[in-house]
């Protein structure tokens, strides 16, 4: 390469360089590809990426992605792996070049109803209903478990738990609960790439929204101060809202940081009875243990970002839509950050033990990275009259469950001779425990 | 009480290998259907060895019910119908062809990943040299390289070869081996003006880059054998710049200079091309002018044979030669599609596509789109919906005829088109002339995958074709 080069931006994007030298004329994305690392990628194959190996134990393959391949390019999912802390949560914290898409979009249905988060009335409703229904909910849940002194805590607690607390939320009459988690649930599936759970998925998010016509139409007016109400109730530019709506802002929010990482705890307290014996003498090591298993087991792995223009990044020209694959998992195991990664211990001294503000690095120490909903528990500016992000709301719901159990169940165990293990039910999805026998 | 969380315990590990079965050439794996009968298509399925062998009735599920399909497994597109796939071709600036490296460093430097103007600068200064008169100028090589190939087979019929048999008055030739897998590098080499002393390293990096497109673990092979043929090419460009070598025609007449001597001399704005622009342009025709070509011979015969009737037909008039070979790339090419990303968020048949995703154009799928081609899955030379006359960068569509897919058409049509027409014609007349009752020896083509039948000829060309013919 010639020096004192001089790079435009030229049509369609092609880089050209101007050089005044040895006449090497222009640059192109393969020109930057083949400059950097001397590429080469034959320690993976692309597939084993939707591998069933990676469904249920994913942190080989992105061990080696991590440590040959930061950011590695992978053809048949066209799309961009980032694996190291810092390049993961660079992207997080880069607004300006990379975009999140929405549920919706996944869907393809973005007219299909509102978000309507951005609502401080529709976030403190769903503050509250964490906030007072945690307690009830836990405690009559575990009641339910200790009536045969057997009970599966994935199935009846962890999985339970944050739907139970939604419907409370929802003031949803006890008849239609189960029909809601079953929508819910088919809902929150289908927006990956399978077309049989898309269709599904498609036809809960109808039947939620007739669902809640009819609730949103009672109750608007109305002095209620659940979610449904605060929803009919509020000021919107496109008119009042519908039931539509209450089903696309119950889709873009998740129950999966709640539920994966509950299950996710418990499957590594029960297996891991010194940590466990540390975590159940108080409060705040349980939040420790909370916030380890986030790092250690992280139930959402992976985020999606789009790259929103041509932007160079992590030694590679990165086209303008490019899909960013930021991995949680890898990222929260690596080495260069957290010594012994693959260990989980309650007490860690290399993390941070508060919710990440805005920044993952808080008094030195990083973060685990998190997510909700596919979108970092980040949240730049925490509003003065809400002093708790909902990464701290799930949190503190989950460490006050974990507690009523502790207390209710002392002598909670695993059951004889089972062998749990986390695994996603497909590529792409929740990756948690999803049977975990106990004795209460 | 069984409730809905009862049913959330089912994380079993999938089945070993591909969840699709092998089905009958021209039927879909169910994959599903939507309550209005539409039938579901999983993405894995384009992974999946069953798509490999068997393409054509997904294709056609795409085509009927999901023309702009959004693969979210694969994060792309899948365009299938020819009008939207030829649309999308010629509006190169909408649809730009830089395919953010998906020939991923191998193929180097070339104007498969340029648009507009920059692009039809580069591709003319080579493009030329493979069409019309130059590419006259070079028959006389090619049926000499022909000739030479079919010649040695005595030869090795002697020595024992295993892909020329001789039992009594017929012998069995192994054509890939013995004359399709070679005769298209041979001709690149031949044209380009390389030493015949550096075709076996020619050969190696050919195969090395070919393995090593699409990122896969043998790219790195890839990635330094297209640097060792830029090594190898740059000192061969450095000696043409000070002595250009020429072509000769059959009494041994200089006719005109090699690819790369012309180059050597070529001037843009009043510039010399670098060297560094000439080899990734030579590294573009060596990946381009071997396998597709090889497919092409491969294909056009194993079809031919298959159907004898228009086998006879081709032999009783050479003028079918061109039919046959159109028909054959519209039936069974070799490239599967062009990638392409739009510049623009558009909608198309109801599907909204953010700006710089990718969309593949399925070539396989617009050769048989019954909306164009009648009967699309029927092998016929005679068809009359397909233009089988001079190819035309701009396409053919008129009078009910359509041109194939096959080189793509518009600005990118490839620029090998002709030069490939040539050589699969004019090898396949020689190879005519040579093998006489030539007949498929069924019994020693390679098998399906499962092992149960003949393997049908799928998304690649025929990998073994084993011809049967009267002992020269």
């Amino acid at each position: 390469m010639a020096e004192k080069a001089e790079p435009i931006a030229g049509l369609n994007g092609v880089v050209v360089t101007k050089s005044d030298g040895d006449g090497s004329g222009y640059r192109t994305y393969e020109v930057y590809q083949r400059e950097r690392v001397g590429e080469s990628t034959e320690k993976i194959k692309p597939i084993q990426l939707v591998s069933d190996a990676y469904r249920v134990d994913p942190y080989p393959t992105l061990e080696v992605l991590r440590e040959h391949y930061p950011c590695y390019r992978d053809w048949l999912g066209n799309r961009y792996w980032l694996t190291r802390y810092d390049d993961v949560t660079s992207v997080f914290a880069d607004e300006a070049n990379f975009e999140t898409r929405s549920k919706l979009w996944f869907y393809g249905l973005e007219g299909f109803g509102r978000d309507l988060r951005h609502l401080l009335a529709v976030e403190t409703a769903i503050a509250r209903g964490l906030d007072d229904h945690v307690g009830n909910v836990a405690a009559g849940l575990i009641s339910n478990m200790q009536v045969d002194g057997t009970a599966d805590l994935a199935r009846d607690f962890a999985a339970r738990l944050p739907l139970t607390i939604l419907a409370e939320t929802l003031a949803l009459p006890e008849s239609e609960r189960e029909r809601f988690y079953a929508l819910y649930w088919q809902a929150q599936r289908g927006a990956g790439w399978q077309p049989e759970l898309q269709r599904k998925g498609e036809a809960a998010l109808a039947g939620m929204a007739e669902l809640f016509d009819p609730l949103v139409s009672a109750r608007r007016g109305g002095e209620g101060e659940d979610l449904v109400s605060v929803i009919a109730n509020a000021e919107l530019d496109g008119g009042p809202a519908s039931g539509a709506d209450v089903a696309a802002t119950l889709l873009e929010g998740d129950h999966e940081t709640l539920h994966g990482t509950l299950a996710n705890l418990w499957f590594l307290l029960l297996t891991h009875p010194d940590e466990f014996e540390k975590a159940r003498s108080d409060r705040r090591l349980m939040k420790l243990a909370y916030l380890e298993t986030l790092r250690h087991s992280a139930p959402v792995l992976s985020a999606k970002r789009f790259a929103r223009h041509e932007v160079e990044r992590f030694g590679r020209l990165l086209p303008e839509g490019a899909l960013m694959m930021c991995s949680a998992a890898a990222a929260n195991r690596d080495p260069r950050v957290f010594e012994d990664p693959d260990r989980f211990v309650v007490d860690r001294r290399d993390m941070c033990q508060r919710e990440p503000r805005g920044q993952y690095r808080a008094d030195g120490l990083a973060s685990g990275i998190a997510f909700g909903l596919g979108k970092p528990s980040k949240h730049p500016a925490v509003p003065e009259d809400r002093p708790r992000s909902r990464y701290a709301l799930v949190r503190d719901a989950a460490v006050a469950a974990s507690m009523a159990l502790v207390e209710q169940c002392p002598e909670l165990k695993l059951a004889d001779g089972v062998e749990p293990r986390l695994s996603a039910l497909s590529v792409g999805e929740m990756h948690t425990c999803w049977q975990l026998p106990v004795n209460t | 009480m069984h409730g809905f969380f009862d049913d959330l315990t089912s994380d079993e590990p999938a089945a070993q290998g591909s969840p699709f079965p092998l089905m009958p050439e021209g039927e879909a794996v169910d994959m599903g259907t939507a309550p209005d009968g539409t039938p579901l298509i999983d993405p894995r399925i384009f992974d999946s060895p069953e798509f490999f062998r068997n393409p054509y009735p997904y294709y056609r599920i795409l085509r009927d019910h999901y023309p702009v399909y959004h693969d979210k497994l694969h994060n792309c597109y899948w365009v299938t119908r020819y009008d939207d796939i030829t649309e999308c071709y010629f509006d190169d600036e909408g649809f730009n062809t830089i395919p953010k490296g998906s020939s991923s460093g191998v193929l180097g430097n070339t104007q498969l990943e340029l648009s507009g103007v920059e692009h039809r600068r580069r591709r003319n200064l080579y493009g030329q040299h493979l069409v019309g008169k130059s590419l006259q100028l070079r028959v006389p090589a090619i049926e000499r390289l022909a000739r030479d190939m079919i010649g040695a087979w005595d030869e090795a019929a002697a020595a024992g070869s295993e892909y020329v048999i001789d039992e009594g008055a017929r012998r069995t030739v192994e054509l890939g081996r013995m004359f399709a897998n070679e005769f298209p590098i041979r001709v690149v080499c031949e044209v380009l003006g390389f030493p015949q002393e550096a075709q076996a390293d020619f050969y190696y990096w050919y195969n090395s880059m070919m393995s090593g497109l699409g990122g896969s673990e043998t790219h790195k092979q890839g990635v330094e054998a297209r640097q060792h043929l830029e090594d190898y090419v740059e000192g061969i460009v450095e000696a043409r710049r000070k002595a250009p070598t020429y072509l000769y025609d059959k009494d041994g007449n200089p006719v005109g200079k090699d690819i790369i001597s012309k180059l050597c001399e070529t001037r843009v704005d009043g510039d010399f091309l670098s060297t560094e622009e000439i080899t990734s342009n030579i590294a573009l025709i060596v990946g381009g002018g071997g396998e597709t070509t090889r497919g092409a011979i491969m294909n056009l015969w194993c079809l031919l044979l298959r159907h004898p009737d228009q086998f006879a037909a081709v032999l009783d008039d050479e003028s079918n030669w061109d039919k046959a070979f159109h028909e054959m790339l519209r039936h069974s090419s070799s490239i599967g599609g062009q990638p392409r990303h739009n510049t623009f968020d558009i909608e198309m048949h109801g599907v909204h596509i953010p700006a710089g995703s990718l969309m593949n154009m399925v070539d396989f799928s617009a050769n048989h789109d019954e909306r164009i081609f009648k009967d699309p899955e029927k092998f016929n030379i005679f068809r009359e919906d397909l233009y089988s006359g001079k190819l035309l960068r701009s396409g053919y569509r008129k009078e009910g005829r359509c041109s194939h897919m096959a080189f793509g058409v518009g600005p990118h049509l490839c620029p090998g088109a002709w030069i490939s027409h040539q050589e699969t014609v004019v090898g396949s007349k020689i190879l005519s002339a040579t093998m006489k009752n030539p007949v498929i020896r069924e019994d020693k083509m390679p098998r399906d995958i499962d092992g149960a039948g003949p393997s049908p000829m799928g998304i690649v060309s025929v990998r073994d074709l084993w011809i049967e013919f009267d002992k020269p």
